[in-house]
Protein backbone atom coordinates (compact mmCIF):
# COMPACT_ATOMS: atom_id res chain seq x y z
CA UNK A 1 0.00 0.00 0.00
CA UNK A 2 1.41 3.35 -0.99
CA UNK A 3 1.65 5.85 1.82
CA UNK A 4 2.31 8.83 -0.40
CA UNK A 5 -0.09 11.66 0.27
CA UNK A 6 -1.22 14.08 -2.38
CA UNK A 7 -0.59 17.60 -1.26
CA UNK A 8 -2.85 20.44 -2.32
CA UNK A 9 -1.42 22.61 -5.10
CA UNK A 10 -1.10 25.79 -3.05
CA UNK A 11 0.99 23.85 -0.52
CA UNK A 12 3.60 22.90 -3.10
CA UNK A 13 6.89 24.48 -2.22
CA UNK A 14 10.22 24.09 -3.96
CA UNK A 15 12.75 21.69 -2.48
CA UNK A 16 15.00 24.61 -1.58
CA UNK A 17 12.19 26.37 0.29
CA UNK A 18 11.49 23.22 2.28
CA UNK A 19 15.19 22.80 3.07
CA UNK A 20 15.38 26.39 4.36
CA UNK A 21 12.35 25.76 6.57
CA UNK A 22 13.83 22.55 8.00
CA UNK A 23 17.21 24.17 8.61
CA UNK A 24 15.35 27.06 10.27
CA UNK A 25 14.02 24.64 12.88
CA UNK A 26 10.70 23.43 11.48
CA UNK A 27 11.64 19.75 11.42
CA UNK A 28 8.16 18.55 10.41
CA UNK A 29 8.63 20.00 6.91
CA UNK A 30 11.19 17.29 6.26
CA UNK A 31 8.32 14.85 5.81
CA UNK A 32 7.37 16.69 2.63
CA UNK A 33 10.79 15.97 1.17
CA UNK A 34 10.53 12.31 2.14
CA UNK A 35 7.13 12.00 0.48
CA UNK A 36 8.47 13.67 -2.64
CA UNK A 37 11.55 11.50 -3.09
CA UNK A 38 10.87 8.16 -1.43
CA UNK A 39 9.42 6.34 -4.50
CA UNK A 40 12.45 7.26 -6.60
CA UNK A 41 14.89 6.30 -3.87
CA UNK A 42 13.18 2.95 -3.29
CA UNK A 43 13.31 2.30 -7.04
CA UNK A 44 17.01 3.09 -7.09
CA UNK A 45 17.85 1.03 -4.00
CA UNK A 46 16.03 -2.02 -5.40
CA UNK A 47 18.43 -2.03 -8.32
CA UNK A 48 21.33 -2.58 -5.96
CA UNK A 49 19.79 -4.71 -3.22
CA UNK A 50 17.52 -7.70 -3.60
CA UNK A 51 16.58 -8.25 0.01
CA UNK A 52 13.73 -5.91 1.00
CA UNK A 53 15.12 -5.32 4.48
CA UNK A 54 18.43 -4.21 2.94
CA UNK A 55 16.50 -1.83 0.68
CA UNK A 56 14.63 -0.32 3.64
CA UNK A 57 17.85 0.00 5.63
CA UNK A 58 19.65 1.86 2.89
CA UNK A 59 16.71 4.19 2.16
CA UNK A 60 16.41 4.95 5.85
CA UNK A 61 20.14 5.74 5.99
CA UNK A 62 19.79 8.02 2.96
CA UNK A 63 17.01 10.09 4.54
CA UNK A 64 18.56 10.31 8.00
CA UNK A 65 21.92 11.27 6.47
CA UNK A 66 20.14 13.88 4.37
CA UNK A 67 18.55 15.37 7.46
CA UNK A 68 21.85 15.48 9.32
CA UNK A 69 23.67 17.10 6.42
CA UNK A 70 20.95 19.55 5.36
CA UNK A 71 22.88 22.35 7.00
CA UNK A 72 25.81 21.79 4.63
CA UNK A 73 23.60 22.10 1.54
CA UNK A 74 24.57 25.22 -0.37
CA UNK A 75 21.67 26.69 -2.29
CA UNK A 76 23.93 27.28 -5.31
CA UNK A 77 22.88 23.99 -6.99
CA UNK A 78 19.45 22.34 -7.08
CA UNK A 79 18.63 20.26 -4.03
CA UNK A 80 17.78 17.29 -6.25
CA UNK A 81 21.37 17.03 -7.55
CA UNK A 82 22.82 17.23 -4.06
CA UNK A 83 20.32 14.69 -2.73
CA UNK A 84 20.77 12.21 -5.57
CA UNK A 85 24.53 12.39 -5.19
CA UNK A 86 24.23 11.68 -1.47
CA UNK A 87 21.86 8.78 -2.25
CA UNK A 88 24.18 7.18 -4.81
CA UNK A 89 27.14 7.50 -2.46
CA UNK A 90 25.18 5.97 0.41
CA UNK A 91 24.20 3.04 -1.82
CA UNK A 92 27.83 2.62 -2.83
CA UNK A 93 28.95 2.63 0.84
CA UNK A 94 26.28 0.07 1.71
CA UNK A 95 27.35 -2.12 -1.22
CA UNK A 96 30.96 -1.94 -0.09
CA UNK A 97 30.02 -2.93 3.46
CA UNK A 98 27.96 -5.87 2.25
CA UNK A 99 30.53 -7.02 -0.31
CA UNK A 100 32.81 -8.09 2.54
CA UNK A 101 30.41 -10.90 3.36
CA UNK A 102 29.31 -11.56 -0.20
CA UNK A 103 31.58 -14.35 -1.40
CA UNK A 104 29.10 -16.64 -3.13
CA UNK A 105 30.15 -19.53 -5.33
CA UNK A 106 28.74 -19.72 -8.85
CA UNK A 107 27.28 -23.15 -8.08
CA UNK A 108 25.23 -21.65 -5.24
CA UNK A 109 23.61 -19.29 -7.70
CA UNK A 110 22.54 -21.89 -10.26
CA UNK A 111 18.80 -22.39 -10.67
CA UNK A 112 17.25 -25.76 -9.99
CA UNK A 113 14.02 -25.35 -11.90
CA UNK A 114 15.22 -23.81 -15.12
CA UNK A 115 18.41 -23.45 -17.12
CA UNK A 116 20.35 -20.22 -17.26
CA UNK A 117 20.11 -20.22 -21.04
CA UNK A 118 16.30 -20.27 -20.87
CA UNK A 119 16.05 -17.58 -18.25
CA UNK A 120 18.44 -15.36 -20.14
CA UNK A 121 16.21 -15.45 -23.21
CA UNK A 122 12.93 -14.89 -21.37
CA UNK A 123 12.24 -11.19 -21.25
CA UNK A 124 9.96 -10.79 -18.21
CA UNK A 125 6.30 -9.97 -18.57
CA UNK A 126 5.52 -6.97 -16.29
CA UNK A 127 2.17 -8.56 -15.36
CA UNK A 128 3.64 -11.92 -14.47
CA UNK A 129 5.16 -11.74 -11.02
CA UNK A 130 6.75 -15.15 -11.28
CA UNK A 131 8.68 -14.27 -14.44
CA UNK A 132 9.68 -10.97 -12.86
CA UNK A 133 11.00 -12.73 -9.78
CA UNK A 134 12.98 -15.15 -11.91
CA UNK A 135 14.47 -12.37 -13.99
CA UNK A 136 15.29 -10.38 -10.88
CA UNK A 137 17.01 -13.41 -9.37
CA UNK A 138 19.14 -13.82 -12.48
CA UNK A 139 20.06 -10.13 -12.68
CA UNK A 140 21.11 -10.07 -9.02
CA UNK A 141 23.09 -13.30 -9.39
CA UNK A 142 25.20 -11.63 -12.05
CA UNK A 143 25.38 -8.28 -10.30
CA UNK A 144 26.77 -9.72 -7.04
CA UNK A 145 29.69 -11.09 -9.04
CA UNK A 146 30.65 -7.60 -10.19
CA UNK A 147 32.77 -5.18 -8.15
CA UNK A 148 30.88 -2.35 -6.39
CA UNK A 149 32.17 0.54 -8.48
CA UNK A 150 31.55 -1.35 -11.70
CA UNK A 151 28.08 -2.22 -10.52
CA UNK A 152 27.18 1.39 -9.87
CA UNK A 153 28.48 2.45 -13.28
CA UNK A 154 26.90 -0.49 -15.11
CA UNK A 155 23.50 0.15 -13.53
CA UNK A 156 23.57 3.84 -14.34
CA UNK A 157 24.96 3.56 -17.83
CA UNK A 158 23.41 0.40 -19.22
CA UNK A 159 20.17 0.12 -17.27
CA UNK A 160 19.27 3.75 -16.61
CA UNK A 161 20.82 5.08 -19.82
CA UNK A 162 22.79 7.87 -18.14
CA UNK A 163 25.73 9.57 -19.82
CA UNK A 164 29.31 9.44 -18.55
CA UNK A 165 29.03 13.10 -17.50
CA UNK A 166 25.85 12.46 -15.51
CA UNK A 167 27.44 9.46 -13.78
CA UNK A 168 30.47 11.56 -12.96
CA UNK A 169 28.27 14.24 -11.40
CA UNK A 170 26.23 11.74 -9.41
CA UNK A 171 29.15 9.75 -8.06
CA UNK A 172 31.68 12.54 -7.70
CA UNK A 173 34.21 10.45 -9.65
CA UNK A 174 36.20 11.97 -12.50
CA UNK A 175 35.04 11.46 -16.09
CA UNK A 176 38.13 9.40 -16.90
CA UNK A 177 37.53 7.16 -13.87
CA UNK A 178 33.91 6.63 -14.92
CA UNK A 179 35.04 5.72 -18.45
CA UNK A 180 37.55 3.21 -17.13
CA UNK A 181 34.94 1.77 -14.75
CA UNK A 182 32.40 1.52 -17.57
CA UNK A 183 34.85 -0.49 -19.62
CA UNK A 184 35.71 -2.74 -16.68
CA UNK A 185 32.05 -3.14 -15.76
CA UNK A 186 31.17 -4.43 -19.20
CA UNK A 187 34.10 -6.84 -19.09
CA UNK A 188 33.21 -8.10 -15.60
CA UNK A 189 29.57 -8.52 -16.54
CA UNK A 190 30.44 -10.51 -19.66
CA UNK A 191 32.80 -12.72 -17.67
CA UNK A 192 30.16 -13.32 -14.98
CA UNK A 193 27.44 -14.32 -17.46
CA UNK A 194 29.79 -16.58 -19.36
CA UNK A 195 30.93 -18.17 -16.12
CA UNK A 196 27.34 -19.11 -15.31
CA UNK A 197 26.71 -20.47 -18.77
CA UNK A 198 29.92 -22.50 -18.80
CA UNK A 199 29.17 -23.89 -15.37
CA UNK A 200 25.78 -25.00 -16.60
CA UNK A 201 27.29 -26.69 -19.64
CA UNK A 202 29.65 -28.62 -17.40
CA UNK A 203 26.96 -29.76 -14.99
CA UNK B 1 52.86 22.79 -77.20
CA UNK B 2 54.32 23.93 -73.92
CA UNK B 3 54.20 22.06 -70.56
CA UNK B 4 51.03 23.62 -69.24
CA UNK B 5 49.14 22.90 -72.47
CA UNK B 6 50.24 19.25 -72.22
CA UNK B 7 48.87 19.06 -68.67
CA UNK B 8 45.56 20.50 -69.70
CA UNK B 9 45.31 18.09 -72.60
CA UNK B 10 45.96 15.17 -70.24
CA UNK B 11 43.33 16.32 -67.76
CA UNK B 12 40.80 16.69 -70.56
CA UNK B 13 41.40 13.09 -71.63
CA UNK B 14 41.26 11.85 -68.02
CA UNK B 15 37.96 13.60 -67.40
CA UNK B 16 36.49 12.18 -70.58
CA UNK B 17 36.80 8.57 -69.27
CA UNK B 18 33.34 7.57 -67.92
CA UNK B 19 33.06 6.42 -64.27
CA UNK B 20 32.33 2.76 -64.05
CA UNK B 21 29.75 2.38 -61.23
CA UNK B 22 28.99 -1.20 -62.00
CA UNK B 23 29.31 -3.53 -58.98
CA UNK B 24 30.06 -7.23 -59.17
CA UNK B 25 26.97 -9.38 -59.33
CA UNK B 26 25.61 -10.46 -55.92
CA UNK B 27 27.90 -8.06 -54.11
CA UNK B 28 25.12 -6.53 -51.96
CA UNK B 29 23.90 -10.02 -51.01
CA UNK B 30 27.39 -10.95 -49.93
CA UNK B 31 27.61 -7.85 -47.71
CA UNK B 32 24.15 -8.42 -46.26
CA UNK B 33 25.02 -11.98 -45.33
CA UNK B 34 28.00 -10.67 -43.41
CA UNK B 35 25.91 -7.97 -41.72
CA UNK B 36 23.27 -10.49 -40.65
CA UNK B 37 25.91 -12.80 -39.24
CA UNK B 38 27.42 -9.93 -37.31
CA UNK B 39 24.04 -8.91 -35.95
CA UNK B 40 23.03 -12.39 -34.91
CA UNK B 41 26.43 -12.93 -33.31
CA UNK B 42 25.93 -9.74 -31.32
CA UNK B 43 22.44 -10.59 -30.16
CA UNK B 44 23.43 -14.09 -29.15
CA UNK B 45 26.35 -12.78 -27.10
CA UNK B 46 25.68 -13.57 -23.47
CA UNK B 47 26.24 -10.05 -22.16
CA UNK B 48 23.88 -8.55 -24.72
CA UNK B 49 21.20 -11.03 -23.77
CA UNK B 50 21.74 -10.26 -20.13
CA UNK B 51 21.48 -6.52 -20.67
CA UNK B 52 18.30 -6.91 -22.72
CA UNK B 53 16.77 -8.83 -19.83
CA UNK B 54 17.98 -6.38 -17.18
CA UNK B 55 16.75 -3.35 -19.12
CA UNK B 56 13.30 -4.88 -19.33
CA UNK B 57 12.97 -5.21 -15.59
CA UNK B 58 10.26 -2.76 -14.49
CA UNK B 59 11.21 -0.17 -11.88
CA UNK B 60 9.69 -1.03 -8.52
CA UNK B 61 8.98 2.24 -6.68
CA UNK B 62 6.69 0.74 -4.07
CA UNK B 63 7.04 2.43 -0.67
CA UNK B 64 6.30 0.49 2.53
CA UNK B 65 3.29 1.75 4.46
CA UNK B 66 3.99 4.85 6.62
CA UNK B 67 7.68 4.67 5.84
CA UNK B 68 7.94 8.46 6.07
CA UNK B 69 6.47 8.38 9.60
CA UNK B 70 9.17 5.96 10.65
CA UNK B 71 11.88 8.27 9.34
CA UNK B 72 10.25 11.31 10.96
CA UNK B 73 10.16 9.58 14.35
CA UNK B 74 13.89 8.91 14.09
CA UNK B 75 14.60 12.42 12.88
CA UNK B 76 12.69 14.03 15.73
CA UNK B 77 14.54 11.81 18.21
CA UNK B 78 17.97 12.81 17.07
CA UNK B 79 17.21 16.28 16.01
CA UNK B 80 20.61 17.75 15.45
CA UNK B 81 21.09 21.24 16.80
CA UNK B 82 23.51 24.07 16.35
CA UNK B 83 26.45 23.42 18.74
CA UNK B 84 26.41 27.08 19.81
CA UNK B 85 22.76 26.74 20.83
CA UNK B 86 23.58 23.69 22.95
CA UNK B 87 26.58 25.50 24.46
CA UNK B 88 24.59 28.61 25.37
CA UNK B 89 21.82 26.46 26.89
CA UNK B 90 24.37 24.65 29.07
CA UNK B 91 25.85 27.99 30.11
CA UNK B 92 22.45 29.36 31.14
CA UNK B 93 21.80 26.21 33.16
CA UNK B 94 25.12 26.70 34.95
CA UNK B 95 24.20 30.26 35.98
CA UNK B 96 21.95 29.26 38.93
CA UNK B 97 24.41 26.87 40.69
CA UNK B 98 27.30 29.31 40.12
CA UNK B 99 25.31 32.15 41.70
CA UNK B 100 24.40 29.90 44.64
CA UNK B 101 28.04 28.99 45.28
CA UNK B 102 29.07 32.62 44.98
CA UNK B 103 26.48 33.81 47.53
CA UNK B 104 27.35 30.97 49.91
CA UNK B 105 31.08 31.76 49.88
CA UNK B 106 30.39 35.47 50.28
CA UNK B 107 28.19 34.80 53.32
CA UNK B 108 30.78 32.53 54.87
CA UNK B 109 33.57 35.09 54.47
CA UNK B 110 31.43 37.87 56.00
CA UNK B 111 30.39 35.75 59.01
CA UNK B 112 33.97 35.10 60.16
CA UNK B 113 35.01 38.74 60.07
CA UNK B 114 38.68 38.08 61.06
CA UNK B 115 41.10 36.36 58.68
CA UNK B 116 40.46 32.65 58.97
CA UNK B 117 43.41 30.85 57.42
CA UNK B 118 46.58 29.94 59.33
CA UNK B 119 48.85 31.62 56.87
CA UNK B 120 46.93 34.88 57.20
CA UNK B 121 47.03 34.78 61.00
CA UNK B 122 50.76 34.08 61.01
CA UNK B 123 51.44 36.98 58.68
CA UNK B 124 49.28 39.40 60.71
CA UNK B 125 51.05 38.55 64.00
CA UNK B 126 54.45 39.29 62.47
CA UNK B 127 56.26 36.48 64.34
CA UNK B 128 57.98 34.87 61.39
CA UNK B 129 61.21 33.99 63.24
CA UNK B 130 59.44 31.93 65.88
CA UNK B 131 57.44 30.09 63.33
CA UNK B 132 60.58 29.42 61.37
CA UNK B 133 62.18 27.76 64.41
CA UNK B 134 59.16 25.62 65.04
CA UNK B 135 59.08 24.61 61.47
CA UNK B 136 62.77 23.61 61.39
CA UNK B 137 62.39 21.49 64.55
CA UNK B 138 59.49 19.70 63.01
CA UNK B 139 61.49 19.26 59.87
CA UNK B 140 64.44 17.71 61.75
CA UNK B 141 62.19 15.39 63.70
CA UNK B 142 60.61 14.14 60.56
CA UNK B 143 63.92 13.76 58.74
CA UNK B 144 65.60 11.86 61.61
CA UNK B 145 62.66 9.67 62.40
CA UNK B 146 64.08 6.77 60.40
CA UNK B 147 67.45 7.00 62.19
CA UNK B 148 65.71 6.90 65.57
CA UNK B 149 64.14 3.66 64.51
CA UNK B 150 67.57 2.27 63.52
CA UNK B 151 68.90 2.71 67.10
CA UNK B 152 66.35 0.26 68.37
CA UNK B 153 67.36 -2.40 65.88
CA UNK B 154 70.99 -2.40 67.18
Amino acid sequence: MESTEILPNDDLRTDEEIVSTVVGGEVDSFEELILRYQPRIFGMARKYFRNESDVEDVVQTIFTKTFQKLGSFKQTAPFEHWFMRLSVNTCYDALRRRSKHREQAVTDLMFEDESWQNRLDNVPDPDDQESLDKASELVHSVMVQISDKSRIVLTMQELEGRSIKEISELTGWSISLVKVQAFRARKEMRAAVERFLKKEENL
Amino acid sequence: MNASEKDNQFLKVAKAIPINEQSPSGFSKRIMTEVRELHSRETTMADERFLRLARNMPLNEHVPYTFEKRIMTMVRDWRTENPFTIWSRVLWRAVAPCMGIMILTALMSFNHGEPTTDSQSLLSKDNTEENFEIDTTDFETVMLASFDDLEYTW
